[in-house]
């Protein structure tokens, strides 16, 4: 409370609101968020949430922009934007009272993927409108044909589990308890699902709490005419971010591996971004139609891409808001991966995501050169045992792995590190061997997976497991199996992606980047995963650099000799023999 | 003034990076508090010096001192500076990227040029090698250890210029004998390595938390050893008796051959000791459950204290790296008086995060710092005397902060330059605000349960403000908030403690098997404490088990009452009801012990008694001059007291500033100031 400032505004002081007060203003907002962000991972149950982050909470106007956020990862940016829309759209502010609550998580609605519900509430002063509170959640499960509700084999969206229309899940206060029944019966763990939902009611209310106390301290009138102008600054400061990029199409392609099904085609994800007036409009007209697999990113994953990109081209003193969206318009075809149609599968929608965002970002290397590196392999593996010990007891583990950064103008890549729309922690070799058995073998960088260049891209990582007992249900999403991440500027692109299975039959299986199936004792999985591409010539290298590249294990003296002309032995360069040209499928054998 | 031969002569030093602050008691009565210049390049001069100090003042000699303790930054300072010694680490064969690797996590979302996140300076991929051996997940061996790469890879890192190993083998937690026994060949061929070993220094899971705390311990041992073994060596060439004892940074105390040891347990020294001096403060006056906020010039320190013990923290960083340490929880924000103002390009008046920090400056410096600061608005506002800042040692040059914020705030806000400084100070409090609510419920505690205890030169100077936004309506302004580090450290529990990992779920365990555990832990613990030479009547001994339900993979420390007939039971529920206040719910699902904790604590002296206190005398107006309140809408004549001229009784309401040599004391309007019996000042908010 600042009950100063009430005093100020019966006083007449702040009849005209000041730059100050918006500031002072603004600072609450971006603490309520947080507050709420907290709520909701404070009492939240699944690990999703509390270990990936993968949560985030919002408040809007009454006109459904955002009006502040709390994010952990990217990927939430502007993702509840469309279903809170959807909500007013059928419920006019107008018509709802103090205490209803809002249900959803339709994809083509306006949602994500179905794992990710949100729960609207909207917040009243004295009987009258004066915002949203929203929260989401990814949802431990929401049933369909596998637990965990991703399955990389899905073709059809009725597999993934439940669909939530937009529902009044409270009236005035009182929850449903047929909506309750409902959701509880189609899903696999009720019990943590019914805590995760009431976590983000939880958020919810801190934020319809803490929403109106402003009104004890500011009129409401005021207070969202505030709203409005913190909305109009953020616009004019991303406008004026965006007219300094010199008006033009910039555009950039890359691709998926494939899309869990159909496995030997790859997925083209185009993006035309066309600067104009201050304005950016994305293009997809160039990027691949629907696909039969789960790869496919309904319009708020572009959105959420979109908005990552921006920010990282203007530049982050720019406050989240619904103001920064404003001038991002998407072209987003129908029946196109980005614009899906029903029913066609989601739920895989996060590697599309971090593609997209890697393209959008990318499309402006060639002006903001000093800002943007080469490409990142952008690889988010994602692995999931589940099965039995043979003593009957259950468990299931995911892992979450990343691959290389892309090389920059002033410096190397970082080996093995998240990057753009995503950003979750590894699992523990010891976490992993305490919860199922499996023992990794050897956990470590992978030696000449970075991409070549003055700047050497970040290098991937190999990981190499054992089942020793029991069935296990193995998931392999992978990417940059098939589709090396590019170097820029004469750098060289980084190595691709490798899985493989050996089966203790003594047969061996190379992954084609996705697989279902399933594993037993004395089975081996290798997966290597990429390098990010590399930054100008590498025969521009600095000798120090190559020959502390060469000692600590990055590259290989052959490398060194064929790709950078240096020869570690005699310690010269070679300027006479022109490097080859990128040649790096090294494969790791099993037990190297 | 003679010494009595039985008085209790206490001397606490807290060496900062500006001033080394002394304080010195007499059978808990203060007799001498002094602040010194540091001496960086070799901190126990500045020690020597104060030792020097009080002979002359107080006639005290060096023998005549029972109890010397002490905080420092050497730790924390050697890895600022990057200046510990060179380290090679051990693995388990195919894992010697663990350190390099890190958890992928990255600090900056929107950044796309990226820089690695994890310690790699510790030691580069040359100087870490791969060992063969394993353990398994149940702690059998699998793989027994080869001396033979041992003593190679020994060979290999003292050729690359290792002086210090750290030793990290996976699952060494449940078995350490690899570990043991490496360490023992090394020493064997090369007997002046240091050696730190991830069982001994972390015996925890999660093998890249646990090699990075064993480096940091391997990375500045050299550098602490050196100085602890120096300094304890000139305090007995200079008399004193008794082995001075150290801050660790879990806020008690520790004799110096035993914090050898363990160097990674002394990052958080002073600001330890900072805490458990507020702790000290708020138990005087009867306020147990604080908010201690210390502003400084470049950020704001956090710490929340309940039922006077510092809250503590498993796992911090420092540096932005983690290490998994026992720690006084200090939470970080980046706003502080030199925080610079700026516009942003929309026209919105913002506060840092970046600083002027100490050169330039704030513009009213005068050292040619041209950009305004909170400390400038401070001047404007006329809150602060600019005679009288930081004891007159900084003569305020007001008119340059008028013209910084004319300039850079005012004029393009089209404002008036009070306005714009009144401005600057409530954004900054609405950004502090927030930080100290955010920090509180992150705990599960409700800040507006809690008193406000300010620190810092800036922190008396915003409490009041601070206070109202979060609803807390009593403030503690300490007597002497500049050397509460000091007090902190005859304050503080000679405290130690010693650890075992289970990892096991409770169906698993049995009671007299963690009876066993207990009684091993004791053992240690009562080895360590006996040997602080301390008298053991006012033993206190805490069993603490970590647990988590199955599957989480944060805990939280749970008493264990190992005399009880249910403990598991007892455990468990306790477990749920602190689980439930800080996570808002409790599971009714299995519940696992991740370790066993055995504390063992002997307090000091922590009653001291105030100074005789001033004669009494009636309230003095220092001065009038012009002061710009937050609440008001004109600059008024406001009453200015000093605060040496105050005595216990005293009452004084706002709007009134109190003046003393370390800080400034603004009282808003609504709030009353009274003066303890210990001298330190309570303020009331009186909500209209």
């Amino acid at each position: 409370m600042e009950p100063i400032l009430k005093k100020q505004i019966q006083s007449g002081k702040l009849k005209n609101i000041d730059s100050i007060t918006i500031e002072v203003i603004r600072n609450k907002l971006d603490g309520i968020a947080n507050e709420m962000q907290h709520a909701l991972l404070r009492s939240a149950f699944s690990p999703i949430v509390k270990e990936g982050l993968d949560a985030s909470a919002s408040l809007f106007t009454v006109h459904g922009e955002t009006l502040s956020q709390s994010i952990s990862i990217p990927i939430h940016l502007g993702t509840l934007i469309p279903i809170v829309k959807k909500i007013l759209e059928l419920n006019p502010v107008s018509t709802m009272s103090e205490g209803d609550i809002f249900i959803m998580n339709d994809p083509y609605l306006g949602g994500t993927h179905l794992p990710d519900i949100a729960i609207i509430m909207p917040v009243f002063f004295d009987g009258h409108p004066l915002g949203l509170s929203a929260a989401m959640v990814h949802h431990q499960d929401v049933g369909g044909m596998t637990p965990g509700s991703v399955p990389t084999n899905a073709t059809e969206i009725f597999q993934e589990g439940i669909r939530i229309p937009p529902l009044k899940f409270a009236n005035a206060g009182n929850i449903d308890k047929n909506i309750v029944e409902l959701l509880k019966l189609n899903v696999r763990l009720p019990d943590i699902f019914m805590g995760d939902i009431n976590s983000q009611v939880a958020a919810c209310n801190v934020g319809k709490r803490r929403l109106s106390e402003l009104c004890m301290s500011y009129e409401r009138t005021s207070l969202m005419e505030v709203f409005e102008l913190l909305l109009d600054k953020s616009e004019m400061m991303t406008r004026n971010a965006l007219s300094k990029i010199p008006p033009g199409q910039y555009q950039y392609t890359d691709f998926l591996d494939n899309d869990g099904v159909v496995l030997d085609e790859k997925i083209k994800i185009s993006v035309n971004a066309i600067v104009k007036d201050g304005s950016v409009t994305f293009d997809f007209s160039q990027t691949s139609d629907q696909v039969k697999g789960p790869f496919n990113c309904v319009p708020s994953g572009s959105l959420s891409a979109a908005c990552f990109a921006i920010r990282v081209v203007t530049g982050s003193d720019i406050p989240t808001n619904g103001g920064c969206f404003r001038p991002i318009k998407l072209k987003l075809p129908e029946g196109s991966i980005v614009n899906p149609k029903e029913p066609a599968p989601v739920n895989a929608r996060t590697s599309t995501i971090k593609r997209i965002s890697g393209c959008m970002v990318a499309a402006f290397r060639e002006i903001l050169p000093e800002k943007i590196s080469a490409d990142s392999a952008s690889e988010m593996l994602i692995l999931q045992f589940g099965g039995r010990r043979t003593n009957g007891q259950h468990f299931i583990v995911g892992e979450l792995i990343a691959s290389g950064s892309g090389a920059s103008i002033d410096r190397d890549g970082v080996d093995v590190i998240e990057t753009d729309a995503s950003n979750c922690m590894n699992l523990p070799v010891e976490a992993l061997e305490l919860e199922a058995p499996i023992r990794v073998n050897r956990f470590c960088l992978r030696e000449n997976s970075g991409g070549d260049g003055e700047y050497r891209g970040g290098l991937g990582v190999l990981r190499e497991y054992e089942i020793l007992e029991g069935e296990i249900k193995f998931t392999h999403r992978g990417e940059r199996h098939f589709c090396a991440a590019r170097g820029h500027n004469g750098g060289f692109e980084g190595a691709k992606a490798h899985s493989k299975i050996f089966r203790a039959s003594g047969c061996t299986e190379v992954i084609p980047s996705k697989i279902v199936t399933d594993l037993e004792k004395g089975d081996k999985i290798l997966i290597e995963t990429a390098g990010g591409g590399g930054y100008g010539d590498p025969t521009d290298r600095p000798e120090q650099n190559i020959l502390a590249d060469i000692r600590d294990k990055k590259i290989t003296s052959q490398v060194a000799s064929d790709i950078y002309s240096y020869s570690y032995d005699s310690g010269k360069f070679s300027p006479d023999t022109l490097p080859k040209r990128n040649n790096k499928n090294f494969e790791t054998e099993i037990g190297e | 003034m003679n010494s009595k031969a039985n008085s209790h002569i206490q001397v606490g030093v807290d060496t900062g990076g500006t001033f080394t602050d002394v304080i010195c008691y007499r059978d808990g009565v203060p007799i001498g508090i002094t602040k010194l210049p540091s001496t960086p390049s070799d901190p126990s001069k500045a020690i020597l010096q104060a030792l020097d100090y009080f002979k002359v003042e107080s006639k005290i000699s060096a023998n005549e001192i029972k109890t010397f303790c002490h905080g420092t930054t050497v730790a924390t300072n050697a890895l600022i500076e990057r200046k510990g010694g060179t380290v090679g680490i051990m693995s388990t064969a195919g894992f010697s990227d663990v350190l390099e690797i890190g958890r992928q996590m990255r600090q900056q979302l929107y950044e796309v040029s990226l820089s690695a996140q994890a310690p790699i300076f510790l030691a580069p991929k040359r100087r870490r090698k791969g060992i063969i051996e394993r353990v398994s997940s149940n702690g059998s061996i699998l793989v027994p250890l080869s001396e033979e790469s041992v003593i190679g890879a020994a060979q290999e890192l003292v050729d690359e210029g290792v002086e210090t190993i750290a030793i990290c083998f996976l699952f060494s937690f449940l078995n350490s004998t690899h570990e043991l026994r490496a360490r023992e060949v090394i020493l064997s061929a090369f007997p002046d390595l240091n050696i730190s070993i991830s069982s001994d220094v972390d015996p925890n899971f999660r093998e890249y938390e646990r090699t990075v705390v064993t480096a940091f311990d391997a990375y500045v041992k050299p550098v602490v050893d050196h100085y602890l073994c120096r300094l304890d060596h000139e305090l007995k060439n200079a008399g004193l008796g008794n082995e001075p004892k150290i801050m660790q940074s879990r806020g008690g105390m520790s004799a110096i051959s035993i914090a050898r040891q363990r160097p990674v347990r002394l990052f958080l020294s002073g600001p330890a000791a900072g805490v458990v001096g507020a702790a000290a403060v708020g138990k005087s006056v009867g306020e147990n459950n604080l908010i201690s906020v210390d502003i400084g010039g470049t950020s704001c320190d956090i710490a929340l204290i309940k039922d006077s013990r510092p809250n503590l923290r498993n796992e911090g960083e420092i540096e932005k790296f983690p290490v998994r340490v026992n720690m006084v929880d200090v939470n970080t924000i980046g706003a502080g008086g030199g925080s610079l103002i700026w516009i942003d390009s929309g026209g919105g008046l913002r506060v840092g995060p970046d600083s002027a920090g100490a050169n330039p400056g704030p513009a009213c410096y005068g050292r040619g710092g041209i950009n305004p600061t909170v400390t400038d608005a401070s001047l404007v506002l006329g809150y602060i005397d600019p005679q009288y800042f930081a004891d007159g040692r900084v003569k305020l040059e007001y008119d340059l902060a008028y013209k910084a914020i004319n300039d850079y705030v005012a004029q393009p806000l089209k404002l008036s330059v009070e306005r714009a400084a009144q401005g600057i100070h409530q954004v900054v409090n609405a950004q502090m605000a927030e930080g100290i609510r955010l920090v509180s419920i992150q705990r599960g505690l409700d800040p507006r349960k809690f008193t406000l205890l300010p620190l810092g030169g800036a922190g008396p100077l915003h409490a009041t403000a601070l206070a109202e936004e979060l609803s807390i309506t009593k403030i503690v302004v300490p007597r002497s908030p500049g050397v509460l580090s000091a007090m902190g450290l005859l304050a503080a529990p000679v405290e130690h403690e010693s650890l075992f990992s289970i990892q096991k779920n409770i169906t698993d365990l049995s009671s007299s098997f963690v009876l066993k555990v207990f009684e091993k832990l004791d053992e240690e613990c009562s080895k360590l404490i006996k040997s602080e030479g301390v008298n053991l009547s006012g033993l206190e001994i805490q069993h603490i088990a970590d647990v988590c339900y199955v599957g989480q993979s944060h805990y939280l420390a749970v008493p264990i009452f190992k005399d009880s007939k249910n403990m598991f039971k007892k455990l468990i529920e306790e477990f749920n009801d602190q689980h439930d206040q800080v996570y808002g719910h409790a599971a009714n699902t299995s519940v696992k012990i991740i370790n066993l904790r055995s504390i063992h604590r002997v307090n000091q002296n922590s009653n001291f008694v105030a100074k005789g206190g001033n004669k009494k005398n009636n309230l003095k107006l220092k001065e009038e001059r012009l002061v710009f309140f937050l609440s008001a809408n004109s600059p008024k004549q406001v009453k200015i007291f000093d605060r040496g001229q105050l005595s216990a009784g005293m009452q004084i309401s706002g709007p009134a500033i109190i003046e003393q040599p370390d800080t400034t004391i603004v009282i808003e309007n609504e709030w009353e100031a009274i003066v303890e019996k210990t001298q330190d000042i309570i303020l009331n908010w009186r909500r209209i």
